[in-house]
């Protein structure tokens, strides 16, 4: 079975029976995921940061590290596997953790929620489930053939969103 | 009445750690000297031999990419500079505890070493943003050393973590340390000190490890630079480098303002620079 680990700012779609997408202890960092039904591609971009604005040059080699760019290469890389447009997608979100306390400098994983939920609102698409903030850190694993998005966190049982 | 007991097996588990090598003790002790030289910690260096052979080594490897194989250990020093030769020296010398699987925290081998090396990283790039009170190279070893508690706290965490996460959902205690001492008498900060202190480390190194999660308790004149260790802890927890079990189920101290500058428009470059040389680091010093 095939697994594409994704690692910051990495960028994965596939409808390969039996595959799984996973990113591994994401903290402020957000995984978006995307469900495309109509062809059953799943996606996902582990986003670090929410503005490309920050060091454009980087966009080049790693789209997928800030909001603003990593959703559109993420619609990019679902098309070459027959995604049609955004109508229809299921979008799913995990992440954004915080450290407790924390105050406007440090609220990194919150701005990076808002920023993703800004760019899939211009698609016209909303998330439909999230499991966003709070003080633990996420390991996402989703997979092919069933479109399951399992969530994991150090001292907790698995779960589903 | 059995947290008593527990806090006394963790005092004499302390007590039965080995000494550091003579070399790794000297070079502590330079680093933490805010006037010292490069030249310095060649000088201790070049007399053990272990560690020049070390060096030699990650410098010669194909990471640097030289035309030529550096011999000299001066060589060798300059281009891997003071903070990957710290790195190497205590990775020498208390490999062993930095890289021990953290059962207690549900943290696999070699997720500690790379936790610190994270905090190690950011505490530096905030010292760097706050050059006037925070000596860049102090906030670094203190990275590197701050949660070495947890090597020896963790045998006697085991699962009690479970108990401290309820504890947190019931808010019963405020935080991860919080939990640690309801549970276990000592957190994992305290026994860090008590470790520094069984192994000579500097006063400022003492300092850091005891005052990570509390940086307002810290003698005045060591708040900047135990500022940077808690907040470079945070970022390497925000960025997905902590223990396990404990999360980021630890506070942000926000009187930190008052000894350093990190605006929220510095927060996103300094994520990302922090995973940048993280990255460059980890492969020079050809972890895993
Ligand atoms: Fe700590
Ligand atoms: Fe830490």
């Amino acid at each position: 079975m095939a697994e594409i680990v994704l690692g910051i700012g990495g960028i994965g779609a596939t409808n390969t029976k039996g595959a799984t997408l996973k990113t591994y202890a994401l903290g402020s960092c957000i995984a978006v995921v995307i469900l495309d039904p109509q062809t059953r591609t799943v996606g996902m971009v582990h986003v670090a940061l929410p503005d490309s604005a920050i060091k454009p040059e980087k966009v080049a080699t790693l789209p997928g590290y800030f909001a603003d760019t990593g959703i559109p290469a993420l619609f990019e890389q679902m098309k070459r596997c027959g995604t049609k447009g955004p109508q229809g997608l299921i979008v799913k979100l995990a992440g954004g953790a915080q450290i407790m306390d924390q105050n406007n400098t440090f609220n990194i994983g919150k701005r990076n929620a808002l920023a993703a939920k800004k760019i899939l609102w211009s698609f016209g698409l909303a998330p439909v489930a999230e499991d966003l903030g709070d003080n633990y850190s996420r390991t996402v694993t989703l997979a092919t053939d069933t479109g399951i998005m399992t969530l994991s966190s150090p001292g907790k049982p698995n779960w589903h969103i | 009445m059995e947290k008593k007991t527990l806090n006394k097996e963790v005092l004499a588990a302390v007590r039965h750690v080995p000494l550091l090598s003579v070399a790794a003790a000297r070079i502590l002790d330079l680093t933490a000297q805010v006037d010292h030289t490069l030249a310095d910690v060649m000088a201790v260096a070049k007399n053990d031999a272990a560690l020049t052979a070390r060096l030699l080594k990650i410098v010669n490897s194909p990471v640097y990419g030289l035309l030529e194989p550096a011999t000299s250990l001066e060589r060798a020093i300059s281009y891997l500079g003071e903070n990957l030769v710290v790195s190497l020296v205590l990775e020498d010398t208390i490999g062993a505890y930095l890289n021990k699987p953290l059962p207690g925290y549900g943290g696999g081998s070699g997720d500690l070493w790379r936790h610190d090396l994270r905090t190690a990283i950011a505490a530096k790039e905030i010292a760097l943003i706050n050059r006037d009170r925070c000596p860049p190279d102090v906030a670094f070893t203190g990275g590197l050393l701050h949660d070495i508690g947890k090597s020896i706290l963790s045998e006697f965490l085991k699962d009690g973590y479970q108990e401290i996460l309820a504890e947190l959902a019931e808010k019963e205690v405020v935080d991860f340390v919080g939990g640690e001492r309801d549970l276990l008498g000592i957190d994992h900060a305290q026994v860090g000190y008590e470790l520094a202190r069984t192994w000579g480390l500097p006063e400022v190194m003492q300092m850091v490890i005891r005052h990570h999660h509390e940086p307002s308790l810290a003698p005045e004149d060591l708040k900047p630079v135990v500022y940077a260790v808690h907040l470079g802890d945070i970022i390497a927890m925000m960025g997905g480098y902590g223990t396990g079990t404990d999360n980021l189920f630890y506070r942000l101290d926000q009187r930190y303002t008052d000894y350093l500058v990190v605006g929220p428009e510095q927060m996103g470059m300094l994520m990302l620079t922090v995973e940048e040389k993280f990255n460059e680091t980890v492969e020079t010093l050809q972890m895993r």
